[in-house]
C-alpha cells in the first residue's frame, strides 16, 4: 500500500518536469516571467494542497458554517486579488468593484444551487467547486474587464477632453469605456462556448467522467455552469463599471477625473 | 463696439495652484488675444472659463452671474473651448462631424453647411476624404471646423494656428472674425503668433508679467 503511494507521488512530481520546458523556451524568448512561473507553481500547489486538506475534512463533516466560511473566504479572495491589481483607483470604485463582486457571486451561486440543482443539493461536494468555477472566472473577466477600462481611458484623454469641452455629459462620455471594458471581459467565456465540445472537453464534466459520472449528466451541469459563469462575469463587471465610472465624475462639475 | 456689455470677466485672485491672475474682462462680440510665455497659465485660464478647471466659487462671471450658477453643460455649450489636443476619430470629415453631433446629440447640420464651417477654416477637401491621411494642420482645421459649428456665444480658441503657416493662419484668422463679428460671437484666442495678434486683435491681454 504505502509503495503503491511513493510510485504514484513520484510520478505525480514529473509532471512538474514540464516546468522546466517553459523555462527553457521562455530563456530562449527572453521572456521574463520566469520568476512569476516559479511563484505562481509554488503558489498553486500550496494552496490546493491545504484546499484539499480543508475540503477533506469538510466533506467528512459536512455543516452549513463551514460551506459558507468556505464560499465567504473564497468571495474574499476573489475582491483580494482583482483590488490588487487596480492600486490607482478611488475607494469608491474599489468599494463598488468589491460590491459587485460579492452581489452577482452569491447571486448566481444561490440561482444555481437553490434553482438548478434542488435546495436538497446544499451539500459541500457540489456548492464548493461550482462556486470555486464561478469564483475563479469573475476573477479573471472583472480584472480583464477593469484593465482594459482603465488603459483605455487613459489612452484616450483626448477624445475624452474634447468631447467634454463640447458639452457632453460625463455618463455619456463613459459609456463607450464601460461597453468596452464588459466586451472583453466575457469575450474569453463566450469564445470557449463557441469551441466547447469539439475543441475542449471542459474541466467540470472532464472532472465528473473522471469520477464515473454518464457525459449525458456530465454536460447537463456543464451547460449550467458556462452559462452560470457567463452570466456572473457579465454581471460583475457591469456592476463594476457601470457604476464605478459614476465616482470619476462630480454630478456638478462634469469633469472626468484621471488620475 | 468697445463699449459692448461685459460678457465674461474673472476676479482678482484667481489662482490656480501656483499661477495668480489679475483681474480679467472681455467685451461682448470682441476679439480678444491672450499671450505669454509657455507656462504661464493660458491654457488653464481658458479651461476655467470652460468649467473644465474649476477655481474657488464666484471668481468667474458670465452675463454677471457666477458660472457656478449655470448648469455646467448648458453653459459649456454657450462658452465653447476648442482644446489644444485635437481629437478625430479614423474615418472621414463626415464621420467626425457625426461623431461629435451623436455626442451633442444634436442633429447634422446640412452638407451645405458642414461645406461653409470647413471653408472658414479653410479646408478645400470632399467630405468623404479619409482623416487618417492628412495633416496635423487639416485635422487641426477639421477639429476647428467642428467645433465652430457648435459655437454659440463665446468661443475660446486654444492655438487655433499652433500647426498652420503663416499664410493660412491669416487666412483662416479673416475668415473666423468675419464669421463671429455676423454671428455677434466673442472670441477669447491664446496665440504665440505675435503677427495675427497684432493684425486681428480688438484687445491683448499678457499673462505672466508683473504689472
Amino acid at each position: 500500500m504505502i509503495e503503491v503511494i511513493e510510485i504514484q507521488i513520484w510520478q505525480f512530481l514529473c509532471i512538474y518536469l514540464l516546468l522546466l520546458l517553459i523555462l527553457l523556451i521562455m530563456r530562449k524568448c527572453k521572456v521574463d516571467k520566469s520568476k512569476i512561473l516559479i511563484m505562481a507553481s509554488i503558489k498553486m500547489s500550496v494552496q490546493l494542497a491545504l484546499a484539499g486538506f480543508i475540503l477533506t475534512y469538510i466533506f467528512d463533516n459536512p455543516h452549513l458554517l463551514f460551506t459558507l466560511a468556505y464560499l465567504f473566504a473564497m468571495i474574499i479572495f476573489t475582491i483580494y486579488r482583482v483590488l490588487k491589481q487596480q492600486k490607482d483607483l478611488n475607494i469608491r470604485f474599489k468599494l463598488i468593484i468589491a460590491g459587485a463582486i460579492a452581489f452577482s457571486g452569491a447571486f448566481t451561486i444561490s440561482y444555481f444551487i437553490f434553482v438548478v440543482i434542488g435546495s436538497n443539493a446544499f451539500t459541500p461536494q457540489y456548492v464548493i467547486p461550482i462556486s470555486g468555477m464561478l469564483m475563479g472566472n469573475t476573477m479573471t473577466g472583472v480584472s480583464l474587464g477593469l484593465k482594459t477600462f482603465n488603459e483605455a481611458l487613459k489612452d484616450q484623454k483626448f477624445r475624452i477632453e474634447a468631447l467634454s469641452c463640447v458639452g457632453v455629459s460625463a455618463d455619456k462620455i463613459l459609456l463607450p469605456f464601460v461597453k468596452q471594458g464588459i466586451e472583453t471581459a466575457i469575450l474569453p467565456t463566450l469564445n470557449s462556448m463557441l469551441g466547447m465540445g469539439i475543441v475542449s472537453l471542459p474541466g467540470m464534466m472532464t472532472g465528473q467522467m473522471l469520477a464515473g459520472t454518464l457525459p449525458t449528466t456530465a454536460i447537463l451541469y456543464q451547460i449550467a455552469i458556462i452559462i452560470s459563469i457567463c452570466a456572473t462575469v457579465c454581471l460583475s463587471c457591469f456592476i463594476a463599471l457601470y457604476f464605478g465610472s459614476k465616482t470619476l465624475y462630480g454630478i456638478r462639475s462634469q469633469n472626468i477625473q484621471l488620475d | 463696439m468697445i463699449n459692448s456689455k461685459m460678457i465674461i470677466y474673472s476676479k482678482e485672485n484667481l489662482q490656480f495652484y501656483d499661477i495668480h491672475y489679475p483681474a480679467l474682462s472681455f467685451r461682448a462680440k470682441t476679439f480678444n488675444f491672450i499671450t505669454g510665455k509657455s507656462g504661464c497659465g493660458k491654457s488653464t485660464y481658458l479651461k476655467m472659463l470652460n468649467g473644465i478647471i474649476q477655481p474657488a466659487k464666484d471668481m468667474i462671471f458670465f452675463n454677471d452671474m457666477s458660472i457656478e450658477a449655470y448648469d455646467i453643460l448648458a453653459y459649456r455649450h454657450k462658452v465653447l473651448l476648442v482644446p489644444q489636443n485635437v481629437y478625430l476619430q479614423s474615418g472621414s470629415i463626415l464621420d467626425n462631424f457625426v461623431f461629435y453631433y451623436n455626442n451633442r446629440e444634436q442633429a447634422l447640420p446640412t452638407k451645405d453647411k458642414i461645406k461653409y464651417f470647413l471653408d472658414i477654416c479653410c479646408i478645400d477637401k470632399p467630405l468623404d476624404e479619409n482623416c487618417d491621411h492628412l495633416s496635423g494642420g487639416e485635422r487641426q482645421r477639421i477639429f476647428l471646423a467642428i467645433f465652430i459649428s457648435f459655437a454659440q456665444e463665446v468661443l475660446l480658441l486654444d492655438g487655433p494656428t499652433a500647426a498652420l503657416d503663416e499664410k493660412t493662419s491669416h487666412d483662416l484668422m479673416q475668415n473666423l472674425k468675419t464669421f463671429c463679428a455676423k454671428n455677434n460671437l466673442t472670441v477669447i484666442c491664446v496665440s504665440h503668433n505675435q503677427t495675427l495678434v497684432d493684425n486681428f486683435a480688438d484687445n491683448i491681454i499678457k499673462l505672466g508679467e508683473k504689472s
